[in-house]
């Protein structure tokens, strides 16, 4: 009860700051105006912009999926700084840096600076059928991608897809399956470090891809250094190279404006780092892969936004064979008014049995569902706040992340 | 029958004279516009590049109205309904000036969603998201105040729509000059809205039949 207080007394802290600031954001107006320089000519324009970021958390039991901290209520502040801009009629670049606790919330509790993405793309013709693009950039695979950012999405975390952490690590083979299954009577708090979402957050990994529009139908293509259940850490270039590339793509189908199709893929390696071979003479952790099929859908009409993924993912897992899970979430945001939302996403996660190595069969991790309800409030042009209320239930003894309260404020600029 | 047309448009054009000579005061002058503001990207950092490429924003125009104390006019003459489309990635006009209680319309004429918002003091609105072929919502503005709008999809397009308390307003051309015709006569003031940083104003005094010109560059 203390600690719920304790959570309410912040958040309302939070709006307390929303409303002072939404007094004086004439100043954002302004800047927002000013932060671009560009060539007299028009051939180069480029746009500063951002967000500031200042979550509250109150985390009950055990911190679920990518949040890392054990501490029941955690502060986390962000700043990302984007640039875009523009050369000519066929060039355009992005970068966005980072200032916070680390990618994931508390994953670098004292601070940390990043640069997460930037990448240069070409479109040869005047219009969209075909674009390359290199650099560090979120995947193409899904929908949640375009909405991942704080202004955008309607809840403050990720579907549960995006940011379940399962019993598979991309840190060490198991000697077994008995090994392997064991994991699962872990806390998660313990090994968040090593194991992996099927999909880590907006899997902003590095490489080349190229897509385009053609008439209703959407293509994308990449190869990129690491999978798309890799941790940020192995997501630059430096870190990791391509000697075991990653292909992703999606197709997409826009009969009109209402509605989104797709349909992605993923294949490679997803064992870090792949220098030593498992055993000697035996199979490199580059044979060991991840392969993630997709489907995803978007529908849009009046106050109303729906979307839908479903991802079956299979880890080749070193030593114990084929561990395949299927996970999806139906998520929707109605607008109750011009300045108010509420949103809700159904979550859950399947998982196989594989053999448990005395003859049967077990699942190896613990299905798990998850409803999440958010309200959200534009002030103006760059204010928002979130309030987010999340309950999850896993089969198995050990529950991580029961209930979460989360409170966001956004400042946009 | 030709002769039924032609004094038919003799009348017709004796009648409009009439009007402009005899109809009240005349304004014509001219507002120094601040240079155009450059066209801002699109932003496609996560979408898919659409198939349209965005057409350049309105040229900046200045808005002339004139206040003061004025001559009753009833309601239905004052309220109008007007359009404001969204086409071709952009607001079609981006500037608007209606009289406080008018409606407008907000056609999509683009093959995409727009969703047109706006968190103004004078009107917070949200129209959602609707196809061409849809019924376009109306908004009726019965605040005076300056409603500034974007689109939640495509953050480039922005818009501005003034709601004035007075029948009196004209919007300049792309060169600054303007006429404000049919005034009455009195002693006012002539405003000029650029933008919401700019706004500039005079004293004028009108006499019926007579014509006053007035440079407004933010100078006395």
């Amino acid at each position: 009860m203390k600690e719920y207080l304790k959570t309410i007394g912040l958040a309302a802290l939070v709006l307390e700051g929303a409303f002072t600031a939404v007094a004086q954001t004439e100043w954002l107006e302004n800047l927002d105006d000013a932060l671009f320089i560009e060539a007299r000519d028009g051939w180069f324009r480029s746009d500063l912009s951002g967000l500031i970021d200042l979550e509250t958390y109150y985390i009950d039991e055990r911190p679920p999926g990518l949040i890392f901290s054990d501490d029941e209520v955690f502060f986390n502040p962000r700043l990302s700084m984007f640039l875009d801009t523009k050369l000519g009629d066929h060039f355009y670049s992005f970068a966005q840096l980072r200032l916070d606790r680390g990618f994931d919330p508390g994953s670098r509790s004292d601070g940390d600076v990043r640069l997460d993405e930037y990448f240069l793309r070409y479109t040869p013709f005047d219009d969209p059928r075909v674009n390359f693009q290199v650099g560090k950039f979120a995947t193409v695979v899904g929908n949640w991608v375009s909405r991942h950012l704080s202004w955008e999405n309607p809840f403050i975390n990720a579907p549960l897809p995006y940011e379940n952490v399962v019993i598979v690590t991309d840190h060490e083979a198991p000697t077994g399956p008995g090994n392997f299954l064991a994991r699962r009577n872990r806390a998660l708090g313990d090994n968040r470090a090593t194991w992996i979402p099927v999909i880590w957050g907006p899997s902003y990994t590095s490489g080349g891809s190229v897509f385009g529009l053609v008439d209703k139908f959407e293509y994308a293509f990449e190869i990129k250094n690491v999978a798309l259940s890799s941790r940020p850490y192995a997501w630059d270039a430096t870190r990791h190279g391509w000697d075991y590339p990653v292909v992703s793509g999606r197709l997409g189908y826009r009969p009109n404006a209402a509605w989104n199709i797709g349909a992605s893929f993923s294949h490679g390696a997803y064992l870090l780092p792949p220098e030593d071979p498992l055993s000697p003479g035996g199979p490199s952790k580059g044979s060991f892969k991840q392969t993630t099929i997709g489907h995803d859908i978007g529908y849009s009409w009046r106050h109303w936004q729906f979307w839908a993924e479903a991802f079956a993912s299979r880890f080749e897992v070193p030593n114990v064979g084929d561990a395949d899970t299927l996970s999806y979430y139906l998520e929707a945001r109605y607008k109750i008014r011009p300045q108010l939302y509420g949103a809700l996403r159904w979550n859950q996660q399947f998982f196989n049995k594989v053999p448990n190595g005395v003859g049967g069969e077990e699942r190896w991790d613990r299905d798990i569902w998850r409803i999440e309800s958010a309200l959200g409030y534009r002030f103006d042009r760059h204010l928002q706040g979130k309030l987010q209320y999340s309950l999850s239930r896993q089969n198995g003894l050990i529950q991580q992340g029961e209930q979460l309260v989360a409170v966001q404020l956004t400042i946009k600029f | 029958m030709k002769r039924t047309y032609s004094w038919a448009l003799s009348s017709a054009l004796a009648c409009a004279l009439s009007f402009s000579t005899f109809g009240g005061a005349t304004i014509i002058g001219k507002v120094n516009l601040p240079p155009a503001k450059s066209k801002r990207p699109v932003n496609a950092r996560y979408q898919l590049a659409r198939a349209q490429t965005p057409d350049s924003p309105s040229p900046p125009l200045a808005v002339v109205y004139l206040t003061g104390v004025f001559p009753e006019i009833s309601q239905d003459e004052a309220a109008k309904t007007v359009e404001m489309g969204q086409k071709n990635l952009q607001f079609e006009p981006g500037l608007v000036v209606v009289q406080m209680g008018s409606s407008i319309a907000f056609p999509n004429f683009d093959d995409e969603y727009h969703n047109v918002l706006s968190y103004s003091k004078a009107k917070v609105l949200d129209l959602g998201r609707y196809r061409k072929n849809e019924k376009a919502p109306s908004v009726v503005f019965d605040k005076a105040g300056v409603v500034e709008l974007s689109c939640e999809i495509h953050e480039h397009m922005q818009a501005t729509i003034l709601v004035l308390e007075t029948p009196h307003f004209t919007l300049s051309d792309s060169e600054g000059n303007f006429r404000l015709d049919q005034l009455p006569a009195g002693n006012y003031t002539v405003n000029a809205w650029l933008n919401r940083r700019t706004m500039w104003e005079k004293p004028v005094s009108l006499k019926e039949g007579e014509t006053v010109e007035v440079i407004l560059d933010g100078g006395h």
